[in-house]
């Protein structure tokens, strides 16, 4: 991936973030090269503060309370009602009142979508593109850009409609893309990916611009981008109640597969990593998880809070 | 007695830790703050340490981290009594409230990348395990211990920006 760029949806500043993280550990840092990066642009020190802050405060926060790991509370939109701040200004928080939050208003209109496991739903954008989700997806959108999403989580179909002036951002975690005329599917999850069913699509524009046309998938691993292909028909291929697997492992396809279910499926550890090939009918394991079965080759247990695929004895 | 161990190490390296914390936003003040940074190291220092010249680059790293949240601090209470809200405007359990409201936000975004990315941005980044131990633990390799911790501060420098 490339290195100098800050991602465009959220402002969020990978690079520093990186540093951040590599300088704080004993085995990883290289203060030569550091130093030499610092000394490259003297905006380098405020933007390696800024993010070394943001992760500093957010350990302290998380140290302090641990207890609060558990409930997950999703708010449906980021808009709040109440004063928060950032826990650098903990201290001053419930100084700022409501006057930060106006402020904050006129810039962007944020919103979010998201969907419970089993749901899809489609999210039309004033730009006449739309966004498809798959279940237990969240998407971020500011009604101040519709050319701009972040999928926060899950899986969603884009249906964009092209304008080279004003190309349509996607951001997934590690992921940036814009399209180039374009349906393209992106997933979030044990593995971020990126498959196109039509058009074309460019990832990480501001640094190894890969240009990924219909049928092509690109994933994130770790910091390689890797290209596979797919049949374009098949993306997307949820929305019919389809998905379709070429040697991905089991854990992928059980994540991938809880999305449209009420309660979600898992792997026992020791074939969590077997490839699996084929086509899946989502009806028809909505209507009994059993036939994940003889599909993978594993016995399929109810478990307290969902089903089990474990090695057939 | 000539200097030994960190002192010496501190001295043969004096240049190289002015050069890294002038560039690191100290400027002409490096000079100073090299000086101060050694006094900080000295007293509390008493035995040996692996790798001193990181060490130290490390607590000079660390100094400057510690200058920009108090400069932050200091500018964010300014904006706040320039807004006309004073501290009289909040109370110590509205202030408590606000700061766990945010923790939990925190703690939220964490859970929502799944289990192993949660728990890994923890053991490595709060509890300071070596990436290598958490690599071994959940039987995974580093470089996924990577990607995890990277996808866990995008998250929430994503959350900051969300919230600020």
């Amino acid at each position: 991936m490339s290195q100098d760029r800050i991602s465009p949806a959220h402002g969020v500043d990978t690079v520093a973030l990186d540093w951040a993280l590599r300088m704080a550990d004993p085995a990883n840092a290289d203060w030569d090269a550091f130093t030499d990066w610092l000394e490259a642009d003297s905006g380098h020190a405020e933007r390696y503060d800024r993010a070394a802050a943001t992760l500093l405060e957010a350990e302290e926060a998380l140290a302090a309370q641990p207890e609060a790991a558990s409930p997950i509370v999703i708010e449906p939109e980021p808009v709040r009602r109440y004063p928060l701040r950032w826990i650098g200004g903990a201290m001053a928080a419930a100084l700022i009142g409501a006057i930060g939050v106006t402020a904050w208003q006129d810039r962007a209109q944020p919103y979010a979508v998201e969907t419970a496991a089993g749901e899809t739903r489609r999210v039309p954008l004033s730009d006449g593109s739309s966004v498809t989700l798959a279940g237990l997806s969240r998407v971020e959108l500011d009604r101040a850009e519709p050319r701009r999403a972040v999928l926060a989580r899950g899986e969603a179909l884009f249906q964009v409609r092209h304008d080279a002036q004003h190309p349509f951002a996607v951001q997934a975690g590690p992921l940036a893309l814009i399209d180039l005329g374009t349906v393209f599917d992106v997933r979030m999850g044990r593995q971020t990916r990126v498959a196109v069913a039509e058009g074309a699509v460019m990832v990480d524009p501001k640094g190894a611009a890969l240009r990924l046309d219909a049928g092509q998938v690109v994933a994130v691993d770790g910091d390689r981008l890797v290209r596979s292909t797919v049949q374009p028909e098949e993306v997307g291929g949820w929305r019919e109640g389809r998905l379709a697997f070429d040697g991905a492992p089991l854990s992928l396809v059980a994540e991938d597969v809880s999305r449209f279910l009420s309660r979600p499926v898992t792997v026992a550890p020791a074939i969590a990593m077997r490839p699996f090939r084929g086509t899946i009918d989502l009806d028809a394991v909505r209507r009994d998880p059993a036939v994940l079965g003889q599909l993978m080759d594993v016995n399929v247990r109810r478990a307290a809070t969902g089903w089990m695929l474990e090695p057939r004895e | 007695m000539p200097p030994t161990g960190l002192e010496a190490v501190f001295l043969a390296n004096r240049d190289k830790l002015v050069r890294f914390l002038t560039v690191r936003g100290a400027g002409d003040a490096a000079e100073d703050l090299v000086q101060d940074l050694w006094l900080k190291v000295a007293a509390r220092i008493d035995g040996p340490i692996g790798n001193p010249l990181a060490y130290l680059y490390r607590a000079a790293d660390m100094l400057m981290i510690d200058r920009y949240r108090a400069r932050r601090q200091e500018e964010l209470r300014e904006q706040d009594w320039a807004e006309g809200e004073g501290p009289e405007a909040s109370t110590g359990a509205e202030r408590a409230v606000a700061a766990r409201q945010t923790a939990e936000r925190v703690a939220a975004t964490l859970a929502d990348l799944g289990e192993r990315p949660a728990a890994v941005f923890r053991r490595v980044r709060v509890d300071g395990i070596p990436q290598r131990q958490v690599a071994a633990e959940w039987g995974v390799s580093i470089s996924t211990v990577e990607s995890d911790l990277r996808m866990a501060a995008h998250a929430l420098a994503a959350l900051k920006e969300r919230i600020e």
